[in-house]
């Protein structure tokens, strides 16, 4: 479904950007991380990226949402990079990705809101309708901070770029 | 009416989403297998419906909008990667009686789905 050269160029270009990103991916893969702390420094000044997950049934999101962080490698496949987990009110501990560690390229959030609304017991069919949702969204100028808010419920999500 | 509905809206200009590519897969053996590919008409609905009510199962389903290339198509310049790409919503079936309509509200920076009736 996706088109490899587009994805290969794509990947070229973040090799371009900085190699940061890919030793995040390593360090996931449990490989050695290529970038040097100097390299790393050296695109300090880079964006990054955060996200806000807002509950709009309970109104104030609670922690202890999941969220896996997936990059889309050169073969098109989403490689996790790390999960996490909300903190009251919808937002993450720490950036995603601090200035340095994000790279041009394609990028999914899984979100566990079955798991979320179960812990919560919210009264929901089973299967629910929605359970394990991605949200996917390309970084094209990984010098420029991502925002990605994302407004659900049990029956509804949309997610747009923040600032 | 049961089965499974889709309407796709464009939101950056306030019209129905005309000629979108949504590939339609449903989950089985803990993965998602292609059913088909359909297009959107002139009301941004598909000219039957995804899936029948007889065909319906409960279970889990996905639709993939190809919303780059409906932007593409209409001379939006789209950053590469484009920041709303393809995009999967995935969702399940939990009652065969019922109707689960899915529709797609999307511009080239935001999205939202929902089950509408």
């Amino acid at each position: 479904m996706e088109k490899p050269d587009i994805n290969r160029r794509s990947v070229l270009k973040g090799i371009g950007v900085g190699a940061t990103g890919l030793a995040v991916l390593q360090a996931a893969s449990g490989q050695e991380p290529l970038a040097s702390r100097a390299h790393a420094a050296e695109h300090a000044s880079g964006g990054k990226l955060t996200l806000h997950a807002i509950d709009t049934y309970y109104g104030q999101t609670r922690a202890g949402l999941q969220i896996d962080l997936s990059m889309q490698d050169e073969e098109g496949t989403y490689k996790l990079v790390k999960t996490v987990e909300t903190v009251e009110r919808g937002r993450t501990e720490a950036p995603l990705l601090e200035p340095g560690e994000l790279n041009n390229g394609r990028f999914e959030l899984l979100l566990h809101f079955d798991d979320y609304y179960q812990r919560l017991e919210a009264p929901l069919p089973t299967p629910p309708f929605l359970a394990k949702v991605p949200i996917r969204f390309g970084v094209f100028d990984a010098a420029e901070n991502f925002h990605v808010p994302i407004l659900f419920n049990p029956w509804n999500y949309s997610y747009y770029r923040g600032s | 009416m049961a089965g499974i509905t889709t309407h796709v809206l464009d939101n950056e200009t306030g019209n129905p989403g005309a000629g979108m590519k949504i590939d339609f897969s449903v989950m089985e053996d803990g993965e998602f297998r292609h059913v088909k590919t359909v297009h959107t008409n002139a009301e941004g609905r598909t000219d039957g419906m995804i899936l029948q009510p007889e065909e319906t199962k409960i279970g889990e389903y996905e639709l993939l909008f190809h919303v780059d290339e409906y932007y593409r198509a209409k001379g939006v310049d789209l950053p590469d990667p484009p920041f709303i790409e393809k995009v999967p919503v995935r969702f399940s079936v939990f009652d065969t009686e019922q109707h689960y309509h899915v529709p797609m509200l999307c511009t080239p920076w935001t999205c939202t789905t929902y089950r509408g009736s």
